[in-house]
């Protein structure tokens, strides 16, 4: 579980907005927002435990949807939560509407961290990747392999998922598809990436809108290659799918965290952000979930086994065949991208 | 009767303190009402208004036509709103199709076996429309249960595309909307009198001319309820398109989630809603007067 | 109107119905003869309505045989018997005008549509609701609707015609128009009518003859004055007009009551219990009149006299504590020699007065 469905979670949030109990109980009690799900157990045992104990406070836990809601809580002067964990570029375009609180980079340490992800009012959390999956009941072992292989519709034929509510993820695909070298990616050319996504978009069987969609497809065999969260590949391989995916090429992605305008126990919240930052906390997170810790110092606290680490994206080995998605180019572009993505592939 | 002299009217016995009696009365009444015409104002008139307000200025809270222009002059939007209505009217027929012949079948059977069955109709309700939807997925997909059947039956050598595609929208639609069309036909079959197919029969009258010269039009307030029901709730529908249409069958409630979700444009979601508003509210006056005011009681004529 | 020169007879024999286990009619026969005007009378449960669900074929019988001027209908299905019905609801189809409702059989005739509206306009005639053919059926009134329903019935020339109450929702002084009305109208069609009621009085006003039936039997077949002045059994005695029932022994060929003999008109009875029926206007205040020869004298107390504003009745009770009621028409004569409560009176009954019926319990 990396991220949520945008569109499926609107109806489990009423029910779930209601159990929340007034903020405050003791003083250093605060409530943390993340995406609910396994993702979130797996963060509750890697993260949020560890840090309560260590710190001596409460952590409740809730659920977002994702910026919408802390826009919501800020701008009604009503804010429930003191932690929230968004997307990255969710974190940059909510910085720019002021939504946020400045972080303090006394109690944070910030080294180890890609700078991509560390700014004043927010920081980078996890890893997720997307990456390309194809099933070897139908390809072997010679599946596509680069999402070039993807968009080649004669070599490779079969049916084919993208992610359709991430324009994000999906033109980046598509612009390394077009060719573009990995560390040319960004700034994106939106255009081309359009262009590209135009390309393939009549061979797209399906465009998928939430992780637990992309995996039934593949699962189900209605799709035979398809763009896919890292975490959810892993989820269908342990399974016993029949697939294949690798790292080559993927899209790597960050969870960020911010302290919402307002929080009533702010002071706590940095110290617990700053705890979950650090690098022996960071390095619980892959015994629990196939996301990656965001500080790659993680990797040398010697808490992940040797033979987990290929296994993971943030790996360094594994960052080097990947584009990260610049937060800070789609905090800018997203809202235009998004809209002229949305109507290409609705026509 | 000749008409009374005016005086007497205005000035007979007792006039005046009947006439405060009736206004305290109508007053006394109205302030019954009050809290649910606050309660109205407060939740339907008063969103709707703003809604309507904010869909004239443009993300830079200019006063502009720019969000209504959008929608003539991006051929996504247009799709879009040919898609929602074509599922809408493709749905709605294929809810009569089938609920017609199903609520006609309830009615006439005895009060026992109909109760059974009315709850297997009402049983969907109990269920979450998502978990519906999906179920038709696994239903419905190339490797489903029917595809799987039709394949080992020798039937087809390819699987059929019912799912993430137009088709499985409306499926996995007409199965949801189903009920809605049912339930408001079966009440108004249920108050047809037998004795006017008896009658009709006595006429000499056979059982099909019995049937659609006497049942048939006595059934269409219930059916013209139950198609304005389901009509609406599919242009407004969201899980079911979302899931079943494989980001392909894309309905103007998707298109609005998008705006205010994806895109934060308020004034763009907006103008979404009241353009759906507009044209349902359209449809709604269009019904009306295509099946005439007697048959549509749900608008509370008679 | 030209019903009368087909009208046939009924013939039913043996008709059997049962719901469930619950048996309605069990082996009943009736004739009713051609252009007759019958009624079926009994209390609601007696099988009458069940009888002419059966005659329209709206009702399955188990068994039976039901013969319209020598054709057997019992297996057709009610559009093909040619029966007009009036129902009790009058069934007035709501979404069609009065001119559409009586059309319909018409249409479904497949006849013209002038000669449609030739005939529409004749019954509407007939049944005086001339003007009112583009009316919505929920503009008439009671009445009116009831002669739709009427004229529905008959505009299509059926051989029989049944009815079910039909005037049971019309208040009083129209129901008693309307059964002039329809009588009036059955005299000048002709048509072989059968008509369900459970009012006695507007059996005996409007019948040719009077079926009474009970617990699915007919328990007499009569014309209305035979029934009134010679019902066979204590239920038809009780059911049509007001009786007394005075309990008597029957024994050596003779009727008995508190020891002396009782003069009746009905033949001998066999020995046992009887009940003899009088009818109240025909017990006397033995001063009005002499003695006649075959007259029965009954001692008796006046208990109450309660004024009816045209009669009187009076409540007296016989030396055992028997009850019976009298009852005679306010003449200044009867009125002058009225008695009082507490007075001891003689009461007279005539041999031709006292019928004697079976105790069936």
């Amino acid at each position: 579980m990396t991220r949520k469905s945008r569109f499926v979670s609107a109806l489990a949030l009423t029910g779930l907005v209601g159990c929340i109990v007034p903020a405050a109980l003791a003083a250093e009690t605060i409530t943390v927002a993340s995406w609910g799900g396994s993702y979130q157990e797996a963060q509750s045992k890697a993260f949020f435990k560890p840090t309560a104990d260590a710190l001596g406070i409460t952590i409740k836990e809730d659920t977002t949807n994702g910026l919408d809601d802390v826009r919501l809580q800020v701008t009604g002067n009503a804010v429930k939560w003191d932690l929230v964990e968004l997307g990255a570029d969710e974190c940059a375009r909510g910085t720019k509407e002021g939504l946020f609180e400045k972080l303090d980079y006394g109690q944070i340490d910030k080294s180890g961290i890609d700078p991509n992800l560390v700014h004043d009012d927010w920081i980078g959390i996890t890893y997720y990747s997307v990456i390309l999956i194809y099933n070897t009941d139908v390809f072997g072992k010679n599946g596509p392999k680069t999402w070039a292989d993807f968009w080649n519709v004669e070599k490779f034929p079969g049916r084919r998922a993208l992610g359709g509510a991430f324009a994000t993820e999906t033109l980046t695909v598509a612009a390394i598809a077009d060719g573009v070298p990995l560390d040319k990616v960004y700034p994106l050319d939106i255009d081309r990436a359009l262009k590209s996504v135009d390309k393939i978009r009549s061979h797209v069987d399906a465009w998928w809108t939430s992780g637990a969609q992309a995996m039934q497809l593949v699962k189900d065999g209605e799709v035979d290659m398809a763009s896919i969260w890292n975490g959810r590949a892993s989820t269908l391989k342990d399974q016993g799918a029949p697939v294949s995916y690798s790292y080559d090429q993927g899209v790597l992605t960050a969870d960020c965290m911010v302290i919402p305008k307002g929080a009533k126990n702010k002071d706590a919240a940095m110290k617990a952000l700053a705890m979950f930052l650090k690098p022996e906390i960071q390095a619980n997170l892959p015994l629990y979930i196939a996301n990656g810790p965001v500080n790659e110092k993680a990797f040398d606290t010697g808490k992940i086994p040797a033979d987990k680490i290929p296994g993971i994206n943030s790996a360094p080995e594994n960052v080097k065949k990947q584009v990260l998605l610049d937060p800070a180019f789609w905090g800018d572009h997203l809202v235009e991208a998004q809209e002229k993505f949305d109507n290409l592939i609705q026509q | 009767m000749s008409a009374r002299p005016a005086e007497f009217v205005s000035h007979g016995l007792n006039a005046d303190a009947l006439r405060a009696d009736a206004r305290r009365e109508s007053l006394g009444l109205l302030g019954l009402c009050s809290p649910g015409l606050v309660l109205v104002g407060i939740i339907i008139v008063l969103p709707i208004g703003w809604l309507f307000w904010l869909s004239l200025f443009d993300e830079n809270g200019q006063l502009s036509g720019a969000n209504y222009a959008r929608f003539v002059e991006q051929a996504s939007y247009i799709r879009t709103f040919i898609t929602t209505f074509e599922v809408a009217f493709l749905v709605t027929g294929l809810c009569v199709l089938i609920g017609y012949p199903l609520a006609y079948m309830l009615s006439q059977l005895p009060r026992r076996a109909a109760s059974v069955c009315l709850i297997f109709v009402v049983l969907p309700f109990w269920t979450s429309v998502l978990v519906r939807t999906y179920a038709w997925l696994v239903i419905l997909q190339r490797k489903g249960l029917v595809n799987t059947w039709l394949i080992d039956l020798g039937l087809i050598s390819q699987p059929l595309p019912l799912a993430h595609n137009f088709a499985g929208v409306i499926i996995g639609m007409t199965h949801i909307m189903l009920p809605f069309l049912v339930l408001p036909l079966y009440a108004s079959m249920k108050t047809i009198d037998a004795d006017y197919l008896c009658a009709a029969m006595n006429l000499g009258a056979p059982p099909t001319a019995a049937f659609w010269q006497v049942f048939f039009p006595l059934s269409l307030p219930g059916l013209a309820a139950g198609v304005v029901i389901v009509f609406i709730l599919c242009l407004g529908f969201f899980v079911t398109p979302a899931l079943m249409g494989g980001g392909k069958v894309v309905m103007w409630a998707m298109r609005m989630e998008q705006t205010t979700g994806l895109y934060s444009n308020w004034g763009a979601g907006s103008a979404l809603g009241v353009v759906l508003l507009a044209v349902t509210l359209g449809l709604l006056g269009l019904f009306r007067w295509l099946l005439g005011a007697r048959a549509t009681s749900v608008w509370g004529a008679r | 109107m030209s019903t009368a020169r087909s009208a046939p007879p009924i013939n039913i024999r043996g008709i059997a119905k049962r719901f469930g286990s619950v048996p309605v009619l069990s082996g009943l026969d009736l004739d009713v003869a051609s252009g007759e005007f019958l009624t079926l009378l009994g209390p609601s449960g007696s099988g009458k309505t069940t009888l002419l669900m059966i005659l329209a074929g709206f009702v399955r019988a188990n068994a039976g045989s039901i013969d319209i001027g020598g054709e057997e209908v019992i297996t057709k299905p009610p559009h093909k018997r040619n029966i007009g019905m009036v129902f009790q609801n009058y069934a007035l189809f709501p979404h069609m005008n009065v001119f559409h409702n009586i059309a319909f059989p018409l249409k479904q005739r497949r006849t013209s549509a002038a000669e449609t509206a030739e005939r529409v306009e004749k019954v509407l005639d007939l049944v005086q609701l001339q003007g009112l053919a583009d009316r919505r059926v929920d503009q008439l009134s009671g009445g009116q609707r009831q002669r739709v329903a009427l004229a529905r019935a008959i505009v299509f020339e059926p051989r029989i015609v049944l009815m079910d109450e039909p005037l049971s929702a019309l208040d009083k002084g129209l129901r008693e128009h309307m059964q002039i009305e329809l009588r009036s109208l059955h005299r000048r069609l002709g048509m072989t009518t059968v008509y369900v009621t459970h009012d006695q009085r507007e059996a005996i006003t409007m019948s040719d003859r009077i079926a009474v039936m009970n617990k699915g039997r007919i328990e007499q077949l009569d014309r209305p004055e035979t029934l009134y002045a010679r019902p066979r059994t204590r239920f038809v005695a009780g059911f049509i007009g007001e009786s007394n029932f005075i309990p008597v022994e029957s024994r050596d060929g003779s009727v008995w009551y508190a020891g002396k003999k009782v003069h009746t008109a009905s033949p001998s009875p066999s020995s046992g219990r009887h009940w003899l029926v009088v009818r109240p206007e025909r017990v006397r205040l033995a001063a009005d009149a002499g003695l006649g020869a075959n007259a029965n004298m009954l001692h008796a107390t006046v208990r109450d006299i309660v004024y009816q504003g045209d009669s009187f009745i009076c409540y007296a009770n016989l030396a055992d504590g028997q009850q019976i009621a009298l009852r005679d028409y306010c003449r200044s004569d009867v009125l002058a020699r009225l008695p009082v409560a507490g007075q001891p009176v003689q009461l007279r009954v005539d041999a031709e007065d006292a019928i004697l019926v079976a105790d069936e319990t």
